[in-house]
């Protein structure tokens, strides 16, 4: 029994979403910072996107391990994937309430 | 809002991201007491930008262990429904506790940091009974070694969650001796995935705080902006560092830290905005 039985793939998966993720999250924080300079408010507005971007980042990583596993057969991961993102989903809701 | 704060923001994240990549711990536990000591910026907008940076600095530094098959994704996804409730009862727990009790949990958390720093990880001695694991069920053994006291491990996780929410912080204090001692992993292993799982555990807290408004754009995007570019380069300085004098160094800072911010709860402040 070792993770090694995993199909590799998912392991590849993770790691290119999360590094082109964490580029694109930068990026768009980057051009709102240079964007506030001369029009603070526009370009406050584009680097709230990029940290609305870095907080879905890792919901996004959940949700492509609750497909990884359902596609395996693996259920029993699958919920416990979907788990996690009903308790993040609760408490971006009890934030907003 | 000054473009001279924002740069402000900006270098204290890179540096703490550098000097924390370097000693290859998380530099979320910086963020807060230097944004709201020295920079006197209330304790919830610090709180929440240092989410942020915690999130961009698990993404940013998963990737290479994910390659090298040290992240323990399946165990990761199991810790995370404790870790995510816990950040759920942080969330509730810091919009009701005085400010002071924050800054004193802050203290006792850098105290412990600092203790942990000072005492070397060491290898738990693996006693190889393959087969005797309770949770084969749920194939969550590595290369070499297999999962001990779950529930326990889910426990401190748990309580890892509450923190991190809680503080803005990682976690990674909590989570690492989790891992070492009740789960009985490898410490390669441990760091890994005690990594993957802080942006996850973060991104629950930070949900929350987003949605309550207490994201403070203009002090969270330096902050995260800087702790990307500072994790990246401190990656690269890990090998090249004498490790013990910055230890010391670091050690240092902590409990600096933690007395100055025992001294705030207390209302006692010995520096002016530095911004």
């Amino acid at each position: 029994m070792s993770t090694d039985e995993l199909p590799a793939p998912l392991e590849r998966i993770l790691a290119a979403m999360l590094r082109h993720g964490t580029s694109l999250a930068s990026s768009v924080i980057a051009l709102g910072l240079g964007v506030a300079v001369p029009y603070a408010a526009a370009g406050m507005r584009i680097a709230a996107l990029g940290i609305a971007l870095f907080i879905a980042l890792p919901v996004a990583r959940v949700v492509a391990m609750m497909v990884f596993f359902a596609r395996s057969r693996d259920y029993r991961f699958s919920g416990i994937a979907a788990l996690v993102l009903a308790i993040i989903t609760f408490s971006f809701l009890v934030g907003a309430r | 809002m000054s473009p001279g704060l924002e740069l402000w923001l900006f270098a204290v994240a890179l540096a703490t991201s550098v000097l924390g990549g370097v000693l290859g711990m998380a530099s979320g536990i910086f963020i807060v007491p230097v944004l709201t000591v020295f920079g006197r910026i209330d304790i919830h907008t610090a709180v929440g930008a240092s989410l942020i940076s915690v999130i961009a600095c698990s993404c940013a530094s998963a990737a290479p262990f994910l390659r090298e098959k040290l992240t323990n994704i399946r165990l990761a996804i199991l810790l995370e429904t404790a870790t995510t409730s816990g950040a759920l009862c942080g969330v509730f727990v810091a919009g009701v506790i005085p400010t002071a009790y924050l800054y004193f949990v802050f203290a006792a958390i850098l105290l412990l940091s600092a203790q942990q720093m000072m005492s070397r990880r060491t290898e738990s001695i693996v006693t190889q009974n393959a087969g005797s694991s309770r949770w084969t069920a749920l194939r969550l053994d590595g290369a070499g070694y297999s999962v001990q006291r779950l529930p326990l491990g889910m426990a401190l996780m748990y309580g890892a969650g509450i923190i991190s929410a809680l503080l803005g912080i990682g976690s990674g204090v909590l989570k690492i001796p989790a891992m070492d001692t009740a789960l009985r992993l490898p410490i390669k292993v441990s760091s890994a995935t005690s990594n993957f799982m802080i942006g996850v555990t973060a991104a629950a807290g930070a949900a929350a705080y987003f949605a309550r408004g207490e994201i403070v754009t203009s002090v969270a995007a330096p902050i995260a902006l800087g702790s990307v570019i500072g994790a990246v380069l401190g990656a690269r300085l890990l090998m090249r560092v004498p490790g013990e004098k910055l230890r010391l160094m670091f050690v240092g800072i902590l409990l600096l830290l933690a007395m100055q911010m025992i001294l705030t709860a207390l209302g006692i402040r010995l520096f002016g905005a530095a911004a």
